[in-house]
């Protein structure tokens, strides 16, 4: 299985060749186009009630698509729904990432997805909601943001602020604290960014350089309200 | 015969996010093979004696063991996830490092204790709301009642009830309105420390009907009086409609409807906001129909007040039944208030409580005011 991510950027698309009898699990309405050689079959990732945790927990699709060469090699294009960069990621079996709730685009046939509870600080004030994706297991993964992606490597015990809501991925080997972005209540809202997330590390941390919930704030302002 | 990676090292000569490597506990310590080197041909082992060892809890869950040690290229932090290994580890460890390990598998215990404790008062405490609102919704509702003032409840009626008479007949004057009037002022007369002031339009019209809107609006319906055989049983459904204003029946369901918000909004003093989803809703009031409960409410408590008024309470019963005998489906009064078997063996058994009194004649002639409307005499067609 072979990826390339195709103008990178804002718009970008991914192409994915696969071998013949290679299939790659996507988010449900990923695929852009694809070779007559692929099937895509609708499948419920983590049976029934896995797939039911992951929607009414994190917000995520029910069903995955997955894209099987069943006749032959061939080649899958897939994008995501927002604006912003597409990150490719290769699992080795222990490294191990969270993801926020938007963040999964694709993933090779040995990435388990499951939907994991948070502690209730991070559920309540992360902003990611109580559950997010835990991505594991061996291969390609390929992730999505709102926006650019940028990567923060932190060294064993290095620490880096981040606002919740600009989170896209990060690896299980960090921990973080939410905290009050100011040390002052109301200086924290006022501020803006309200609560933040202080990741400690070893690890890698992705985020994203737009806030979809602020972007959707500042759209809303232009809609016009019926009486 | 590669085994697969079972352990994250990090170190200054390795990738951010750790390289893969396999870990072997042995009886003087780990030996870690960086796996990631395999591809330039060479790969790369070091043994780590116990005595070197720190260890820690570490990971986002604090499930995973943190082993560092200071090696020749500087120092380096092994991530164990593996039960296997971890396990092993444990078993091999020496007496200085137990301490730590143990103090680590404490931390873990802790974490998921704390975890445990505070998802269990959150679930507690989710049921106790559910279980509240299951079985203290109607306490709730009355609570919320309670705090809406009289001035606001008329301006809601107020408005759906013009809204209502301007698509209908109206009969200002006459016989029929002279009687409505005389058994509406018996009534309210009856009523003690009455905080409403009732209006009471007849509207020209064959429908069988009578209704009450909350801050007092009553409308009754020609058709109505027209079935009636006599004043007391006009008077049985106008002392029901009162009691749904009374007893604020409507207030009720319409607080109801908006929901478990609107109750807390309510309670807690913001009746601002409530204001315009009220009027919102004030239009949808003619389809209000009240519940079981709101219904024998308003049967006994009007019952009382024909007694109190001195009217024969028994018209409130036979017209009813005479109704749903002979009109089943038609009437439309009926279809909100069906008069079942229960709920007049209900009625009976409280008149027959009451004690005895000579009931007070009305001053009009009941067979002249059905002729005003057009009724055949003797009784309903």
């Amino acid at each position: 299985m072979k990826s390339e991510v195709l103008y990178p950027g804002a718009f970008p698309m991914v192409r994915v060749e696969l071998a013949e009898g290679e299939h790659i699990k996507a988010e449900s309405g990923a695929m852009v186009a694809c070779s007559p050689t692929i099937d895509i079959e609708s499948k419920m990732e983590g049976g029934f009630l896995g797939a039911l945790s992951r929607k009414f927990l994190t917000g995520e699709k029910f069903f995955f698509q997955t894209l099987r060469a069943s006749r032959g090699a061939g080649e899958v294009l897939l994008a995501p729904t927002v604006p912003g960069e597409i990150v490719v990621l290769e699992l080795d079996g222990v490294n191990e990432y969270m993801v926020q709730k938007d963040g999964f685009l694709a993933g090779a046939d040995g990435v388990t997805i499951n939907s994991q509870m948070q502690s209730m600080s991070r559920g309540l004030l992360g902003g990611e909601g109580f559950f997010i994706l835990k991505m594991s297991g061996k291969g390609m993964l390929l992730l999505n943001s709102f926006g650019a992606v940028h990567k923060i490597e932190l060294k064993p015990g290095q620490e880096y602020i981040v606002d919740n809501s600009h989170l896209v991925a990060w690896s299980t080997t960090t921990t973080y604290n939410i905290e009050k972005a100011t040390s002052g209540w109301v200086a924290s809202f006022t501020s803006g960014e309200g609560f933040v997330c202080r990741f400690r590390g070893p690890g890698l941390v992705f985020i994203q350089s737009r806030n979809p919930g602020g972007f959707g704030a500042w759209v809303r302002q232009f809609i016009p309200v019926a009486e | 015969m590669t085994s697969p990676p079972n352990a994250l090292c990090f170190g200054d000569e390795f990738p951010a996010n750790g390289a893969p490597c396999l870990v072997h506990v042995e009886a003087h310590g780990l030996t870690m093979i960086v796996l990631s080197d395999q591809d330039a041909g060479e790969r790369r082992s070091e043994s780590v004696p116990f005595s070197e060892l720190t260890v820690s809890a570490g990971g986002l869950d604090h499930d995973q063991l943190v082993a560092t040690w200071k090696g020749a290229t500087g120092e380096r932090t092994l991530y164990l996830k593996n039960p296997h290994v971890i396990r092993a580890f444990r078993q091999a460890a020496p007496d200085h490092l137990t301490i730590s390990l143990e103090r680590a598998a404490e931390q873990v215990r802790q974490v998921r204790q704390r975890h445990r404790i505070v998802w269990s008062i959150v679930g507690g405490m989710l049921l106790i709301v559910v279980l509240g609102l299951w079985f203290g919704s109607d306490l709730l509702v009355e609570l919320a009642v309670d705090r809406i003032p009289i001035e606001w409840e008329q301006k809601l009626g107020e408005s759906a009830y013009h809204d209502f008479l301007a698509r209908q007949e109206i009969m200002n004057e006459g016989l029929a309105v002279a009687a409505v009037k005389e058994m509406t002022h018996r009534l309210t007369a009856a009523i003690p420390e009455n905080p409403y002031t009732f209006e009471i339009t007849v509207v020209k019209s064959d429908v069988v009907n009578a209704f009450a809107l909350p801050g007092g609006y009553i409308v009754v319906f020609t058709g109505l009086m027209k079935k009636a055989e006599s004043p007391e049983e006009v008077s049985g459904v106008l002392a029901h409609e009162l009691n749904h204003v009374l007893q604020r029946h409507g207030l009720e369901r319409i607080v109801k409807q908006l929901g478990f918000t609107a109750v807390v909004s309510i309670v807690l003093g913001n009746q601002q906001g409530l204001g315009g989803v009220m009027k919102q809703l004030g239009v949808e009031l003619m389809t209000l129909k009240f519940g079981r409960a709101q219904e024998t409410e308003a049967d006994l408590t009007g019952l009382q007040l024909l007694y109190r008024a001195k009217i024969n309470p028994n018209g409130m019963i036979t017209f009813f039944q005479r109704l749903a005998k002979k009109d089943e489906g038609r009437v439309e009064w009926l279809s909100t208030h069906p008069m079942s078997s229960s709920r007049a063996d209900r009625l009976e058994a409280e008149i027959a409580g009451m004690p005895k009194q000579p009931p007070e004649p009305f001053t009009f002639d009941w067979t002249k005011v059905r002729a005003s409307l057009g009724a055949h005499s003797g009784g309903s067609p």
